[in-house]
């Protein structure tokens, strides 16, 4: 289905659209458009959170948005992405993160729709990293209404203390359906309608930074309560909506997780291993401006002496090296004048190939993607 | 950018130099700002031994906390500290805000309210480098250095810094593997600035690279190495430590979480009081051996909530009982400007702390709810 929507939206152009606040026209236009640097660098750090890989820039770039979209959503990496943002949502990281296998075989289950978004999110809620971050009655309860169910607390003391009641073995009514035990917390809470709504909600402002439209809400819970499998589907008419376009050319702050992957992929040309990547996103957002430690890592890395970066000497055409550096950087070309200070700095005695990757990176333009 | 112990002392007494004139010289110039009262105070060290914290286990059981009984003694104790049940993060920010502050257990986001770093930052004209925040709880505290209100907000907030998060183990073995970032020359430093001028102006800060500095420094000191029940309590107290002896910040703000280990662990949770009471003991000696903050700092310190009256199923102790044990906690202060072996009966509120602070350095929590805390000062 997903495949085809494109071209329905040609044909059909009434109908696509219908309810989610973009024309027909506005949301096949997106598809249609062929992927500039910019675009594709910012739809790549959102749905795979990383920035393009090499081997990427060269088959994406100037292909229609709607051909990445196919290739990218639904695929293992932008589940394995999606599962890492929410276990990040729930705060299940560090020593909460789930080691279960039953927790670890989500991407690949959503990936083979062996299982539904909603059913992810009910076993990440099952896990026992999940109990352990939230413990006791009111903690664990507080959280399953707050975060699953999208319920405010203050408004939910009744149900707060039924649901603390059931946590304990007891016998009630939680959010509609009668229950006994943690596990019926859980799944009570998951199976709301207000859980499907309080996910697309999140969900859409974790993509495009900014609130849905509240007319399109209502259609898109509809249809993912009917197509459980729909998530997907959903996700691409976001991607190719006017919406997007503009959260792109807004530009948003780049999350410490996103950072962290986009500096080894930008600098390394690889994706960090675990062990690289959690230490320092740890390390990040411990700060609340964690622009000195970016920074600083940037350099670390940069003077590690372990990146194959070329010398200047090799650069047989420095100026197109350059300009290749801030198309995969920043997502587009250097002005006339930041294209004379890169040579300028590369022609200099003391000026590095690792200076000038060290400008780019720790700028505000990088670090706002 | 290798950087010796001394060379780093003195680049960071003259970058504390700086950044108190230019706090001084700006504050001149702040018409908000109001006329304190004379104050011996310059610093102030403000603790939230948050996880949820009993009386009963501090000073109800004073062998448990032996430095804050002994502060008690030279300080002014208020038993009867209200507050509300909000979850943690909510909770210790109301201490920060003066506002009862209801958020999400997990909410990842910042406070709508105005924090009294901002207050304060903005109020006085205060550097970047005049308020800190050390926290022990993850990425979510990061949170509490600033509100979205829109008269103040990210300018104004305090540096944070989350001593477990960033003292991890794993990241000092990165940075040990990758090595430190090699001294750039001059010239090259030149070319660097020009490149980047292009790129967003005359936008580079000064305050950005003192910080990119002391985490260098403090990277590579023992703070990653600590261990134990308390292990990112004691992380953060460390931090706070060493930010007040090199920067001597004005204001210097810890946030505790560890004794939440008492919702499975009761004993897990007495050896975590015990243990911050120790480390809030170095903290306090530290001040006392430097001249320039002896008889200049001041403390206050305060839970954010307690913990239910009795224990649970797992023998370990909640927080959702409605109870006094919960609703009530002690408030500590310690200073110059504070009267001396005094006990405050009266009720109060944790939401009073901020007020109060703003007041001790001059400024106006004007959108608090709390007020001055009655009875402390001398």
């Amino acid at each position: 289905m997903k495949d085809r929507i494109p071209v329905l939206g040609l044909f059909f152009g009434v109908f696509l659209g219908a309810g989610t606040g973009y024309s027909a026209q506005e949301l096949a236009g997106g598809a249609s458009a062929a992927l500039d640097g910019r675009t594709l660098r910012v739809l790549c750090l959102e749905l795979l959170g990383r920035p393009p890989l090499p081997e990427e820039w060269e088959r994406w770039l100037g292909r229609p948005r709607a051909e990445y979209l196919d290739s990218t959503i639904g695929s293992k990496a932008f589940w394995e992405h999606w599962y890492e943002e929410q276990l990040y949502y729930f705060l299940l990281i560090n020593n909460f993160r789930p080691a279960q296998d039953r927790q670890i075989a989500i991407p690949a289950d959503l990936a083979a729709q062996r299982c539904s978004v909603r059913e992810a999110l009910h076993r990440i809620a099952l896990s026992s990293s999940f109990d352990l971050r939230n413990p006791g009655a009111d903690t664990f309860v507080t959280v399953v209404l707050e975060q699953i169910a999208g319920l405010d607390i203050t408004r939910s003391q009744r149900e707060l203390e039924i649901g603390k009641r059931v946590y304990d073995g007891g016998s009630g009514v939680f959010l509609g359906t009668q229950g006994a035990s943690q596990a019926d917390v859980v799944r009570n809470a998951v199976m709301s309608r207000s859980s499907v709504q309080h996910f697309l909600r999140r969900e859409y402002e974790r993509l495009l930074h900014v609130k849905p439209d509240a007319a399109a809400l209502p259609v898109w819970i509809a249809r993912l309560e009917k197509e459980p499998l729909a998530y997907g589907e959903l996700l691409r008419e976001w991607c190719t909506s006017p919406a997007f376009d503009a959260r792109v050319a807004r530009g948003e702050t780049l999350e410490n997780r996103a950072f962290v992957r986009a500096l080894f992929v930008d600098l390394a040309g690889r994706l960090p291993r675990f062990e690289e990547a959690e230490p320092m996103r740890e390390a990040l957002d411990a700060l609340a401006d964690s622009t000195p430690l970016r920074s600083l890592s940037a350099r670390m890395l940069l003077d590690s002496g372990k990146l194959a970066l070329p010398k200047k000497q090799e650069l047989a055409n420095r100026e197109a090296w350059v300009r290749e550096r801030y198309l995969r950087l920043l997502g587009r070309a250097p002005t006339a004048e930041q294209l004379a200070d890169a040579l300028a700095l590369l022609e200099a005695p003391e000026g590095r190939v690792e200076t000038l990757l060290y400008a780019l990176v720790s700028s505000p333009e990088y670090n706002r993607s | 950018m290798s950087l010796d112990r001394r060379e780093f002392l003195k680049w960071s007494a003259a970058a504390g130099a700086a950044a108190s004139l230019s706090g001084y010289l700006s504050a001149q110039q702040k018409p908000g700002a109001q006329k304190a009262a004379k104050r011996k105070t310059e610093h102030l060290v403000l603790i939230a031994f948050a996880g949820g914290v009993r009386t009963r286990e501090t000073f109800g059981t004073p062998a448990n906390v032996p430095v804050m009984v002994s502060m008690a003694e030279e300080g002014v104790l208020f038993p009867r500290a209200r507050t509300a049940n909000l979850g943690h993060f909510g909770a210790a920010l109301s201490i920060f805000t003066g506002n009862a502050e209801q958020r999400g257990i997990r909410e990842n986001v910042r406070g709508k309210d105005v924090t009294l770093f901002e207050y304060l930052r903005k109020d006085l004209g205060w550097g970047p480098n005049e308020a800190w925040i050390a926290t022990s709880g993850g990425a979510q505290q990061v949170n509490y250095a600033y509100g979205l209100h829109p008269e103040y907000g990210p300018q104004y907030g305090a540096n944070t810094l989350d001593g477990e998060g960033i003292f991890n183990r794993e990241f000092k073995q990165l940075i040990e593997t990758w090595g430190r970032p090699r001294e750039m020359p001059p010239r090259e430093k030149e070319l660097l600035q020009r490149v980047r001028r292009g790129l967003a102006g005359d936008a580079a800060t000064q305050g950005a690279e003192q910080v990119e500095r002391f985490l260098l420094e403090e990277l590579t000191r023992g703070t990653s190495d600590l261990t134990g029940a308390n292990a990112s309590d004691a992380k953060a107290l460390r931090v706070a430590r060493n930010l007040l002896t090199l920067f001597r910040p004005r204001l210097t703000a810890v946030v505790l979480q560890d004794a939440d280990i008492a919702h499975g662990n009761y004993n897990g949770y007495l050896e975590v009081v015990r243990r911050n009471d120790a480390a809030i003991g170095e903290l306090l000696e530290a001040v006392r051996q430097n001249p320039q903050l002896n008889g200049r700092t001041s403390f206050l310190i305060v839970p954010e909530f307690g913990r239910d009256s009795d224990l649970n199923s797992r023998r370990g102790l909640d927080h959702g009982d409605g109870s006094d044990d919960l609703r009530f906690v002690t408030c500590l202060g310690w200073g110059p400007d504070f009267r001396r072996g005094s006990v405050v009966q009266e009720e109060v509120g944790v939401v009073d702390v901020a007020p109060t602070v703003c007041e001790l350095f001059g400024a106006k929590a004007r959108f608090a709810r709390g007020k001055r805390l009655p009875g402390l000062f001398a």
